[in-house]
């Protein structure tokens, strides 16, 4: 009972603290630090480029292996295009790519804000009348949003790419004909669909790192605290997020 | 590759060297069994069902546009489930919340000098520190993803039963699972059980100066645990391709 009370009392106070800090940064979206927003997105976003590219490879190899086993037991190998790629737009692409994502923008961005925070740097600029959220925060907020966003997509063209090579390899299916029944079979709704959850995955890790980092309390091991549940409610919340974009988005697009 | 490798691998050589002289204590193991499993229990039960109500969402659209019927495709997914998604996305859930748990706290112990304390008083923090939670994480992570794999499939086959009318069992069919495929599942659970506190404790003891390089260690140990369970899931579900 204590327990539950506990949870429910941390889920309301997550939620207060993402919605005031989605608030402050929404205000503040004309007058951004350029300087801290350039340096973020090549922090967040082209930094983490090689584990986007690693992931997807294993991503897309894997969905062929699994979705091959199929094709070979119903003997529909055209089939394989579609269904793969449905998969991995859908569902797969998204949700391991921002589990990923959690842990590496995620960890990073609360890591750093906790830093700055338990070294009074935050309060060090509101001392002297500067915003913080204006120069440090909402950038970083926008930075990891983009770079999710963008990432995600790179994720899935690497992520096709293998799908083909590795169904050309273990199935000996042609990339013509693989990319053919991709292409025919996909339709735009998917990919709005696969857009809008990589959207909302970034939200939820940007919001939810950054009020884990601003929370931090104590020295070296807060920082690592704040980073581990940056981690632990991002994945939580994006499993949340997924559960709920998915019947809503196939109502809004079919 | 090889960062994801090299060093987790010297840790295990070092930690079976260390292994021979001393053991951990039964209770260590067992106290860190219950941490793990307790800990990352909400997280992976509660992360699965979500998985699967999503998963049966999608195979029922995919039923409605090509097949009409749920029966048909209900089984295929539940061997993928079993193959494929409980082993990896409970690997994933737990390895996000223990390897960040694990390399902060380690990380933390490293700047703050009570790893070199320990090493003083003769103890070996790889027999302290790092073996109980090696041998807890075989155990522990099997486990949850035993319990990922029921409750996706039981909230999977709810979904079937009261959102889309249809009768649910027919989803939780076992047609298509055979002995093999729960040996490919156990096989990924056992090694990404291995890999994630390796990796954890990695970063985590490798962490030198202040707050700053735990953070790191921490970012860096939750992302390679995840990178080194989608290679292991993958290394697994090829190695088992030909007996599919």
């Amino acid at each position: 009972m204590r327990a539950l009370g506990r949870a429910v009392l941390g889920l309301l106070g997550w939620t207060g603290a993402v919605a005031l800090l989605a608030g402050r940064c929404g205000a503040r979206l004309g007058g951004l630090n350029g300087a801290e927003l350039v340096r973020s997105l090549v922090s967040f976003g082209a930094r983490s480029l090689g584990l986007a590219a690693g992931a997807g490879a294993l991503i897309g190899a894997t969905v062929v292996l699994q979705a091959g086993v199929y094709a070979n037991q119903f003997g529909a190998r055209l089939y394989t295009g579609w269904a793969a790629g449905y998969a991995l737009l859908w569902e797969f692409g998204p949700l391991l790519l921002g589990l990923l994502m959690a842990a590496r923008i995620g960890a990073r961005n609360a890591a750093e804000l906790a830093l700055l925070t338990i070294h009074g740097q935050l309060e060090g600029l509101r001392g002297i009348s500067l915003d913080p959220y204006r120069l440090l925060i909402a950038p970083r907020v926008v930075a990891g949003v983009l770079s999710v966003l963008a990432l995600s997509q790179a994720t899935f063209l690497v992520a096709v790419g293998f799908e083909a090579l590795a169904a050309l390899a273990m199935l000996g299916l042609p990339l013509r004909v693989f990319l053919g029944a991709f292409a025919e079979m996909l339709h735009l709704g998917d990919v709005i669909a696969g857009l809008t959850k990589s959207l909302a995955f970034g939200l939820a890790i940007a919001l939810v790192s950054t009020v884990a980092g601003l929370r931090v309390e104590g020295g070296a091991r807060g920082v690592g605290r704040a980073a581990a549940s940056a981690v632990l409610v991002s994945c939580a919340t994006i499993f949340g997020l997924d559960f709920l974009l998915t019947p809503l988005l196939a109502k809004v697009l079919s | 590759m090889i960062p994801l490798l090299g060093g987790q691998f010297l840790l295990l050589g070092r930690l079976a060297q260390a292994l021979r002289w001393e053991r951990p204590s039964w209770k260590a193991v067992l106290q860190q069994v219950v941490e793990l499993g307790l800990g990352s229990l909400g997280l992976v039960a509660t992360g699965m069902a979500f998985f699967g109500m999503v998963i049966v969402t999608i195979a029922w659209a995919q039923a409605r546009k090509y097949t009409g019927n749920i029966t048909v495709v209900g089984p295929a997914y539940l061997e993928l489930i079993i193959r494929e998604f409980a082993p990896l996305l409970s690997g994933l859930l737990a390895a996000s919340r223990q390897a960040a748990a694990q390399s902060a706290e380690l990380g933390a112990m490293a700047v703050n000098e009570q790893v070199e304390a320990l090493e003083l008083s003769a103890a070996d923090p790889l027999v302290e520190l790092v073996a109980p939670r090696f041998f807890a994480s075989l155990v522990a992570l099997p486990a949850l993803t035993i319990v990922g794999a029921m409750t996706s499939v039981a909230a999977a086959s709810a979904t079937v039963s009261l959102a889309f009318g249809a009768d649910g069992a027919s989803f939780a069919n076992t047609r298509f699972v055979g002995p093999m495929d729960v040996a490919c599942a156990g096989v990924k659970a056992v090694l990404m059980g291995a890999y994630i506190p390796l990796a954890a404790a990695y970063r985590g003891l490798g962490a030198r100066g202040g707050a700053a390089a735990v953070g790191e260690a921490v970012t860096d140990g939750v992302v390679e645990a995840c990178f080194g369970c989608l290679s292991i899931d993958f290394m697994v579900a090829a190695a088992f391709l030909p007996f599919t």
